[in-house]
């Protein structure tokens, strides 16, 4: 294989600009930065920070879908793209949010993290080898656990990023294992070269155990219970604005890295899940965490009186559709299940926005804090209804897409009565009971008149109400114009 | 029994050890160590599978990843410890089963 650097550097420019960005801002700070006050750092950290990551953005959809680079180690295609892309715009609109409403000491470090971050997920988007796919997985992992447990204030935060930490680090193990396996059984830790060995040897038991240590990684990565028990400890007690970025951008782009490990690699070893000739595979073990899921996240979601462990729970429910999504892909493309986890991330960054704001202006973490929102500060109580209405699925915002896209086309994998048509079903009878707990946030925030004593105006700052704005309104269009995100896979 | 399965014996059983350690301390500390041997007993494998397969005659492949993994759980490490000093400024110890602020 000749390596062809042009080609590499060209179609890796938005990461290298990332990483640069990052320097930069750590620079920046170091010389110029530390006479400055607090605030003044912080803004001149997230502008350089937002440059770095609106260059990324502006160099990747330039180079466009290019095919496989390098040989195929990596591919381009409208999948990777596509989530590069989404990526790098949560994690601006999480930097907008943290320059309006972080109170944390370090500002150039966080910016620098979230810069390192962006760089993994960008990286996870595009991999096709077990390698690069590894080490991005990881860049992208550690600089989360940082993320958690970056406000030194508060012991929660350190609590939310040990076990965080503790489940990285263990899935993490489980999937270097059963990479090491593949490894073992193909010769090669090329995605497209593992295929053609799994399908020229068959199945053995060897590959079961991979299999199960690879979706075992799988699962913790999209919080997919039985793997979730991260899940609510780390959103709550992380800060607001990291919690977005784990719950948005990670879960895109760990998506989008398995869904490419799991059709194209893995392919020969999918199963069946039909009912007359049932056979084992990944399909059916994906099935179960898809199963446990929904109804794990959904109950759980029932007695939450937190807002962020309700998100949390709500996330919990939005992983088991989301497997469903990468069950269809095999049929119908991963083009429904990237539009469910864009517009999910987009929908949760707004509302894990509004938990920023609110926390920074003192309003408690509870349900029952929100009440009077609409009084106290009509804008955050209409972009709250806003994202809350995008998670539960009401058209026309994108969530409602999203999930008519995943549920389609999981109809149509299997026909109805198979296991990922059931699933189908359960899901959107699912819906109707998160539909309950998601309508009792907003009737807080809505309805109920403010508490006593807990009734002035919260000001929202500018740069955080310009990212609520602009994820709401990204909702609302892509709901209402869903082939302006869909049209990069036609 | 060729060496090849010797060696898959050896990294699964340490692979066990790490996880079991891991599950049961509740000293932190010790509960890396046990994460450290499971990415350990994955880097075993690929240097068996590398030096012993027939399949694994292609270049250095497994060599490298297993030296990347050591980079990474290297780093893995680095920021481990500083959030087990994080824990420490708040708990004054570093024991598992007092970190139970966030529940429900």
């Amino acid at each position: 294989m000749t390596t062809n650097y042009p080609e590499l550097f060209c179609a890796f420019a938005g990461e290298a600009s990332l990483v640069l960005g990052m320097l930069v801002v750590l620079g920046y700070d170091l010389t110029v930065g530390r006479k400055r006050s607090p605030t003044e750092r912080w803004q001149a950290s997230c502008i350089l920070g937002g440059a770095a990551l609106f260059s990324a953005l502006v160099v990747g959809l330039r180079v466009g879908v290019v095919g496989p680079v390098l040989g195929g180690e990596f591919m381009l295609d409208a999948l990777g793209v596509g989530t590069r892309a989404a990526v790098l715009v949560l994690a601006g609109l999480t930097l907008m949010l943290t320059a309006g409403t972080a109170r944390l000491r370090n500002p150039a470090e966080f910016v620098a993290i979230v810069l390192l971050a962006a760089t993994g997920f960008s990286l996870m988007a595009v991999a096709q080898q077990l390698l690069v796919a590894f080490l991005a997985l990881e860049l992208a992992s550690l600089s989360l656990y940082v993320l958690a447990g970056f406000d030194k204030t508060r012991p929660e935060s350190a609590e939310a990023a040990l076990k965080y930490f503790l489940f990285g680090g263990m899935s993490a193990a489980f999937l270097l294992f059963g990479f090491s396996l593949l490894y073992g059984l193909t010769g090669s830790i090329d995605t497209s070269a593992i295929a053609a060995a799994l399908a020229a040897q068959g199945s053995s038991p060897l590959l079961s155990v991979a299999l199960v240590m690879v979706l075992v990684a799988f699962g913790f990565k999209a919080a997919a219970a039985p793997f979730h028990l991260w899940a609510p400890d780390v959103y709550q007690g992380a800060p607001a604005t990291s919690a977005a970025l784990i719950a948005s951008a990670s879960k895109l782009a760990g998506l989008t890295f398995f869904v490419r490990l799991l059709w194209p690699g893995l392919g020969y070893a999918t199963g069946d899940v039909a009912l007359r000739h049932f056979s084992p595979g990944w399909l059916a073990v994906v099935a179960l965490l898809s199963a446990a899921s929904l109804l794990v996240g959904n109950f759980g979601a029932l007695a939450q009186s937190n807002l962020r462990r309700l998100l949390a729970y709500s996330a919990i429910a939005h992983a088991g559709a989301l497997l469903l999504g990468v069950m269809a892909a095999g049929t119908a493309g991963p083009a429904p299940l990237y539009f469910y986890a864009a517009t999910y991330g987009l929908a949760t960054v707004g509302a894990f926005g509004v938990v920023a704001v609110l926390e920074a202006a003192g309003v408690g973490p509870q349900i029952a804090d929100l009440a009077g929102l609409y009084r106290r500060s009509p804008l955050l109580a209409g972009c709250l209804f806003i994202f809350i209405l995008s998670l539960a699925g009401i058209p026309p915002l994108a969530g409602f897409f999203g999930k008519f896209a995943v549920f389609a086309a999981a109809l149509n994998f299997g026909g109805l009565a198979s296991v990922t048509g059931w699933l189908a079903f359960a899901a959107i009878f699912l819906s109707a009971v998160a539909l309950y707990y998601y309508l009792r946030v907003l009737k807080q925030a809505l309805v109920a008149p403010p508490a006593p004593g807990a009734d002035g105006r919260i000001a929202v700052p500018g740069a955080a109400a310009l990212a609520l704005l602009l994820a709401a309104l990204l909702l609302v269009v892509l709901g209402v114009f869903p082939s302006l995100l869909l049209q990069i896979f036609s | 029994m060729n060496m090849l399965q010797a060696c898959l014996l050896l990294s699964s059983a340490l692979f066990c050890i790490g996880l079991v350690t891991a599950l049961s301390r509740s000293n932190t500390i010790l509960v890396l160590l046990g994460i450290e041997i499971m990415l350990n007993a994955a880097n075993l494998n690929f240097i068996a599978f590398w030096r012993f397969s027939p399949a694994g005659s292609a270049p250095a492949t497994g060599v490298i990843f297993v030296l990347f993994s050591i980079a990474v759980a290297a780093a893995e490490a680095a920021v481990w410890l500083a959030l087990v000093i994080a824990l420490y400024r708040h708990q004054q110890n570093i024991r598992l089963q007092e970190a139970t602020r966030l529940k429900g």
